[in-house]
């Protein structure tokens, strides 16, 4: 068992999406949980492709080849793993600020919190304070985060986490935040829960919030 | 006499092939006509609809390549500006090189604290005042981004305050939007007296950025159509990241690039023919260990370079980088990373060289880096003057006097051409180690702060006439009170 365990990490850092599958299948076919092939497979993986990127060892485009993995094997998983098992790895809802259009950091972040394993839910760019509240009491999300490049667009933070205080859900949820112009005390002063200064910050911070 | 005779003027650089650069301009076509772009902008779309364009999908605009070509007629190869006292000094045409500032940084480290912070409105007054002062800079962009405002959206307004009376050389500005454009605008029209009179000595070029990948932003093009109406010179250009909003490939992050700004050229003639454009943009790679966009890669230097030489083939000036770091100080990582790319801009012929100071990735405006570039300017430009060959280079007169095991030291010859033809350095120690030692034992970067010191303490620019700053001055109120 182990051994197969052993395979779905090894194809997991190969980045095999075709192995993934296969595997994937196999072990479902061979009476194995979904919960335990997550668990015990597919997590441990990515938590070495972490390990190997933080070492420099791997780099972005590698890590992403990854996530694409563990993102099909999961494809398979879902429908079959329980909603206990389901919210344990955290489910994430995550977009770029009113008025700003600029995306590819959240989505670098995004693509990295599925690989380790999260549900994300992008909500794109230009996101209104109060569509992240609806999205927010749609999903009931672990996190929100939010992402902004423009100076003119960072009081819109501010403006959705009193959109969320308003809505009641505040203390419901972490929010974190991003962005070349964000600070550590633009975060503490805007009343944000965690500042990530880049996509693997992030899901650290992240996967501390859901107790990863 | 000699005769046919070709002189070299300067040494020759080129890193794309004619056959090259066709390539890349027939794909980017070819990018518009398959590909095309999103267009944010109720009016942009309408022009697009009345044109051969074809918008599908609320604004997912595709341009046929003939729409491009016969938009590039219209557009001239030869832009200048004018300083504000008007003398007409930034010249853009093609292989005239011109260094400056860039836009915007966020951060700056206090020089009291050493610490971290925003940007003022004073930090910015002080960078302007360093520009002006320092000799190898031909223009002014804001260098970063003026925090201490009642109001973000329209700190704009502010910052080309803080810009236009601290230098009198030619600008290029940002705005917030539409409105933020008109304000500067009609600022800048107080200065130069009339709409007309900015138009034929124009004091600021307006920055403008599609967001790769191909996206065009409702306050992008507001800007862009507002310019072509008024005939303001202005950069259409992106930002695109190899790897990450652009392909990982050169030619692919060019060939994007172009398509991005060829829908702006094709738009702004739709609105209005003829109006000063000028292309380029930031071309870099995302760097895939940290997610830097990186200002420090050689990439940046050989894609800009390039970039150049497709410019100057389509006869339309050029908004370059260089002078520019990843490295948090101003430390030998900065000094290398700016040399290597303001050596290949300046080889490149590029317009508009800008982001010279820029430190962090762009994140922090170092008005040290600005005193150190200013040398490196001057000795990369002095690379650029190449090497005159005429009789009196030959120096075939001098030799003959001299002769073997002569000094020419104490020659005419000497004393005339060494004046006209050698680099004298201002930060640049060539002392011996006696000396040094006994100066004090001063590094570079010692140095520079200490040139940087003086020039706050002791540089001040002509101030703006009286009236003209008190209607400056309603005009941001009133944009001050709109937005609150």
């Amino acid at each position: 068992m182990s051994e197969l365990y052993g395979r779905i990490s090894e194809v997991l850092i190969s980045g095999n999406i075709e192995e993934i599958k296969k595997l994937t299948q196999q072990a479902l076919d061979g009476g194995t949980q979904a919960g335990e092939i997550l668990g015990k497979g597919l997590l441990p993986g990515m938590d070495i492709v972490g390990q190997q990127f933080k070492a420099c060892e791997m780099f972005i485009p590698e890590v992403l080849r990854s996530a694409k993995t563990m993102h099909a094997a999961m494809d398979i998983l879902r429908p079959l793993l329980s909603e206990s098992e389901m919210a344990g790895s955290g489910t994430l809802i995550i977009g770029t600020v009113e008025g700003d259009l600029h995306d590819i950091g959240k989505n670098l972040v995004a693509m990295m919190l599925e690989g380790a394993g999260f549900k994300v839910v992008n909500l794109g760019t230009d996101v209104k304070p109060q569509a992240f509240v609806e999205a927010a009491k749609e999903h009931k999300p672990n996190i929100l985060g939010m992402s902004a490049l423009l100076t003119t667009t960072m009081p819109k933070m501010g403006e959705t986490i009193n959109a969320l205080k308003e809505a009641g859900i505040r203390d419901q949820i972490r929010v974190m935040a991003g962005g070349a112009p964000v600070t550590q005390d633009f975060v503490d002063e805007i009343g944000a829960d965690a500042y990530g200064s880049n996509a693997a910050a992030a899901v650290e911070k992240a996967k501390a919030f859901v107790g990863r | 006499m000699r005769v046919n005779i070709t002189d070299q003027r300067s040494p020759k650089f080129k890193v794309l092939s004619e056959d090259q650069i066709e390539m890349i301009y027939w794909a980017a076509l070819e990018v518009l006509e398959r590909t095309g772009g999103r267009v944010f902008h109720d009016e942009a779309l309408d022009l697009f609809r009345q044109s051969d364009a074809v918008v599908t999908d609320g604004n997912r605009v595709r341009i046929p390549a003939s729409m491009v070509e016969r938009a590039l007629k219209d557009y001239p190869g030869k832009i200048t500006l004018a300083r504000r006292d008007g003398k007409r000094t930034l010249h853009l045409e093609k292989d005239e090189v011109n260094f400056g500032t860039g836009s915007d940084c966020p951060f700056i480290y206090d020089r009291k604290t050493g610490q971290r912070r925003r940007y003022t409105f004073n930090d910015v007054a002080e960078a302007a005042r360093i520009v002006d002062y320092l000799p190898k800079f031909d223009f002014f962009m804001s260098h970063g981004l003026v925090s201490d405002v009642p109001n973000p959206r329209t700190y704009d307004r502010h910052q080309f305050l803080a810009m236009v009376s601290n230098t009198t050389k030619p600008l290029i500005l940002t705005s917030v939007d539409g409105e933020g454009l008109k304000d500067l605008y009609e600022m800048a029209c107080l200065i130069r007296g009339s709409e007309e009179e900015f138009r034929i000595n124009p004091l600021f070029i307006i920055y403008i950025e599609p967001s790769s990948p191909l996206n065009h932003t409702k306050d992008a093009v507001e800007k862009l159509l507002f310019s072509a109406e008024k005939g303001i010179p202005a950069i259409y250009t992106p930002c695109p990241s190899a790897g990450a909003t652009a392909p990982a490939t050169i030619a692919g992050m060019l060939v994007q690039d172009l398509a991005e700004t060829f829908l702006g050229l094709v738009l702004s003639n739709l609105k209005k023919p003829g109006m000063p454009l000028i292309i380029g943009g930031v071309q870099t790679i995302m760097d895939m260990m940290t997610s830097t966009y990186s200002y420090g890669a050689p990439e940046l230097a050989l894609a800009s370079a390039a970039s150049t030489d497709i410019s100057k083939w389509l006869g339309l000036p050029m908004f370059s980088t260089g002078g520019c770091s990843d490295s948090k100080t101003v430390d030998e990582q900065a000094a290398i990373e700016a040399t290597l790319s303001l050596f290949t801009a300046m080889l490149s012929g590029a317009s508009l060289i800008h982001d010279v100071g820029y430190l962090d990735s762009g994140l922090n405006g170092s008005l040290e880096m600005l005193v150190l570039c200013d040398e490196i300017i001057a000795m990369v430009k002095h690379i650029g003057r190449g090497v005159r060959v005429d009789e009196d280079s030959l120096a075939l007169e001098v030799i003959n006097r001299v002769g073997p095991g002569g000094q020419f030291l104490s020659e005419d010859h000497t004393l005339e051409h060494y004046r006209r033809d050698f680099w004298f350095p201002k930060l640049m120690d060539r002392s011996n180690v006696e000396t040094w030692v006994a100066g004090g034992k001063k590094t570079l970067k010692e140095r520079v702060e200490e040139k940087m010191n003086h020039i706050l303490e002791t540089h001040h620019p002509t101030p703006i006439d009286g009236t003209v700053m008190r209607e400056m001055k309603k005009i941001i109120e009133k944009a001050d009170k709109k937005a609150s």
